[in-house]
């Protein structure tokens, strides 16, 4: 007998595969997802560019570019609340028809009947406030890390458009609910279409044969009144032409940023899977928990059915349009709703075109302290002039939105924010505009300073005249300026006979009107002083006149030479916008000063041509 | 020898540059581009609506002697007017700001009319005291229909002094 063998062992089995592998083998798997998801170097770099939604991200990418403190994720926050109110907007469309019968009582069913249909509503009303927020913030991230500087000056100007593009968006969308803050929003809105020049019923230098009926407004508003052609017209610019356009430059935007790097470089590289994907998705994630959370604490505001007749009082624009609302108050509106916007608008395009310094990219100004006389000045010491301008006009555009939303009253009335508020308050305000002709000597005096002397003129002038020759001239020409520009605002004031009310005013001249009215304080302190010393007033008021005539004239002439070597740095094309800009900046601030302190309404008004500066 | 090679080549830049085959080219595109955009203007006028379906301007503001000494509101409610009667006779005005269209309110004890909106003040007249406003506010034509009431006109305006006090924007009180 053969010896028994022992029994084979059996052959080892292979383990029994996991429902997941079976699936993950299975062709309809395989033909979806080209790749395996272990992690490793390559299906990192696989994730990104076998995916048609992430490919939009390079594969790797600088590690400082990533740092939360560097971006603070404003721009793919606005993209993502984009997406969220593209997906809550298609929503609501369901339960909405833009007719003016239905129209609001849609938002009080969705408020009140539709399941979730508040939830929604809130959502889409407080992520469009949030993305006017971000998109800002982006725009300032990105001006103080110098994305702007080449060789991404166009997308610079591409996102300037996004923006303009986000608060249209809130302005179609707010008429949709039909109710009264809707509608006189829009009412002001489509108002100030009508005052723009040449085009607009009521701006200025309007062609002979616009009307009412054929103007810049009756376009938007589809007909004279705000009705059912405005609320289709809105619904359609709000759902649809509008998100093609902003999709449209929202492409060209992510494209650009992804052509044209990132403006932060140093650093290691780092796959961009899972080192930026997993921050963009913690975000996202972040924002949708504080949106959710705030849409079910916070109801979005919803006043009563839209009046055309009766307008609520104050009537008050969202907070990101206070700021225009407050700044229309100092201005007439082809100046303060066409004119200011676009030139806004205009200089921030400009922006990386005019900045011809190369320094700040990647990295947030560095400041340093300087004493000024008593003042400690903190500056940005590589692009103090770049940096200073930009903030002051961020900063002059959130006063005036904190203005308007916390200073301002029944009847657009001043109040402290601490103040009640009063219908039954009694004011007499009253404002004067100045005599066009002194008017029109503060404004030129006030533009001139504009004229550069460059090197060129002042060698000749040298030449010519002496080595001290171009200084003096200098100085004549900005301390006079100076002195005329205070005696363009003083004079008339003080002598000028009210000539508006030549016969019913109890008053005699500007001064005494202005003098009595609450809303003029220099003016008041002024004739109280009269009023009290006689004529020891008149002289001390002279006496203040030449003061600030010769102060102003002295920082004028400082900023002349700062102003000179500009010019020599720019040349003449690129100085003339910057300080055409800078011009009309800062003379926003100096109007606003007079209306507020001398009650000065015009400088210079031609009703004949509806045209007031 | 030179002159005549010159003006060869002269010759031959100046048709290079406007020959045939540039300004064939050139008037191409250019009818194109005047076509895509009077196409593009067209759809401007497109925008402007022909036929409107709006509420009529004129309405019957009651009996004259419905109405003491004063600013009435009792239409502003309705017809967004205030119809004053003074010792002469009947004026009526748009209670529409001239500065961006909203509502003003009347405040008897100040007698102005406030708006809410960016704070214009006007005095009875219509008259700008204060505010951004640049015009006084309108006045709408006045007559008296055969049943004796008034009618009021708000597509015919007025708003200058010497004018607006006469003619059809001012009723007189029948004697």
């Amino acid at each position: 007998m053969p010896p028994q063998t022992p029994p084979a062992p059996p052959a080892p089995q292979p383990p029994k595969p996991s429902l997941k592998q079976t699936v993950q083998k299975t062709k309809l798997w395989k033909s979806i997802f080209r790749h395996d998801f272990s992690d490793t170097p390559r299906t990192r770099l696989q994730r990104v560019f076998g995916n048609v939604f992430l490919h939009l991200h390079p594969v790797r990418t600088p590690k400082d570019a990533l740092r939360v403190t560097y971006t603070w994720g404003q721009g793919g926050i606005s993209f993502y609340l984009f997406l969220v109110l593209v997906v809550t907007g298609m929503l609501l469309m369901f339960y909405y028809r833009p007719t003016t019968i239905h129209a609001f009582g849609d938002m009080k069913d969705l408020t009140y009947a539709v399941t979730l249909g508040g939830w929604l509503r809130n959502m889409h009303r407080w992520a469009a406030h949030l993305m006017v927020v971000a998109v800002i913030l982006h725009m300032i991230r990105v001006f103080l890390t110098g994305g702007y500087k080449a060789p991404r000056e166009y997308n610079w100007v591409v996102g300037v458009i996004l923006l303009v593009l986000t608060l249209f968006l809130s302005y179609t969308g707010y008429l949709l609910p039909w109710d009264q803050l809707a509608l006189w929003a829009v009412t002001v809105g489509a108002q100030m279409a009508a005052s723009t020049p040449v085009i607009g019923n009521e701006g200025p230098f309007r062609l002979p044969f616009i009307t009412t009926a054929n103007d810049a407004r009756f376009g938007l508003i589809g007909g004279t009144v705000i009705g059912d052609a405005t609320l289709i017209r809105f619904y359609v610019l709000h759902c649809m032409f509008v998100p093609f356009i902003f999709s449209l430059f929202l492409v060209v935007h992510l494209w650009r940023v992804r052509k044209d790097g990132f403006s932060r470089q140093t650093g290691e590289k780092v796959d961009v899977w899972p080192h930026l994907i997993s921050r963009e998705f913690l975000a996202a994630i972040l924002v949708t928990i504080i949106l959710m959370a705030w849409s079910m604490l916070m109801q979005a505001p919803l006043e009563g059915i839209a009046n055309i007749n009766v307008t609520p009082n104050p009537s008050k624009a969202p907070w990101y349009f206070v700021g225009l609302q407050e700044l229309l108050v100092y201005f007439d509106p082809w100046i303060a709703g066409v004119a200011l916007p676009g030139i806004i608008v205009a200089g921030l395009m400009a922006i990386p075109y005019v900045d011809i310094n190369p320094k700040g990219v990647g990295y947030y100004p560095k400041f340093e302290k300087r004493r000024v006389g008593p003042l400690s000045l903190s500056y940005a010491s590589e692009r103090p002039f770049a940096v200073g301008i930009f903030m002051l006009g961020v900063i002059m555009w959130f006063t005036l939105i904190f203005i308007g939303y916390y200073c301002r009253g029944p009847n657009w009335e001043w109040y402290m924010p601490w103040q009640a508020w009063s219908h039954r308050r009694i004011t007499k305000m009253t404002l004067k505009s100045l005599p066009n002709l002194w008017g029109s000597l503060l404004l030129l005096c006030y533009f001139a300073q504009g004229t550069p002397f460059p090197k060129a003129v002042r060698e000749r002038l040298a030449q010519k005249f002496g080595p001290r020759a171009p200084s003096t001239i200098s100085a004549i020409f900005h301390i006079g300026a100076g002195v005329l520009m205070a005696a363009a605002i003083f004079v008339p004031l003080v002598f000028w006979p009210d000539v508006e009310y030549p016969f019913r005013s109890r008053y005699t001249t500007l001064f005494e009107a202005l003098g009595r009215a609450p809303n003029a304080p220099v003016m008041a302190a002024l004739f109280h002083l009269v009023q009290t010393s006689g004529a020891v007033g008149y002289a001390v008021i002279a006496a203040l006149v030449a003061g600030v005539g010769l102060g102003l004239g002295y920082v004028l002439l400082r900023f002349g030479k700062f102003k000179d070597r500009m010019f020599d740095d720019l040349g003449l094309i690129k100085y003339s916008i910057v300080i055409g800009l800078l011009l009309i900046m800062t003379g926003v601030l100096g109007k606003i000063a007079l209306r507020l302190l001398f009650g000065v309404k015009y400088l210079i008004s031609l009703p004949a041509f509806s045209l007031n500066i | 020898m030179a002159t005549q090679a010159n003006a060869q080549t002269t010759w031959e830049w100046l048709e290079e540059r406007f020959g045939r085959r540039q300004f064939l080219l050139k008037a191409g595109w250019g009818f194109f581009y005047v076509f895509l955009g009077g196409w593009l203007l067209s759809n401007l006028r497109y925008l402007l609506p022909n036929v409107l379906y709006e509420p009529s301007l004129m309405f019957k503001a009651g009996r004259p002697e419905d109405y003491a000494i004063g600013v009435s509101e009792k239409l502003k409610k309705a017809q967004r007017v205030w119809i004053i009667r003074t010792q002469k006779g009947f004026y009526c005005l748009w209670a529409r700001c001239t500065h961006l269209g909203c509502t003003p309110n009347w405040f008897d004890a100040e007698s102005r009319f406030k708006c809410p909106c960016h704070g214009s003040n006007y005095n009875v007249d219509g008259d700008v005291l204060a505010g951004p406003a640049p015009k006084p506010l309108w006045r709408c034509a006045l007559s008296i229909s055969s049943d004796g009431q008034i009618v009021v006109d708000k597509g015919r305006l007025e708003n200058r002094r010497g004018l607006r006090e006469k003619g059809d924007f001012f009723l007189p009180t029948s004697a």
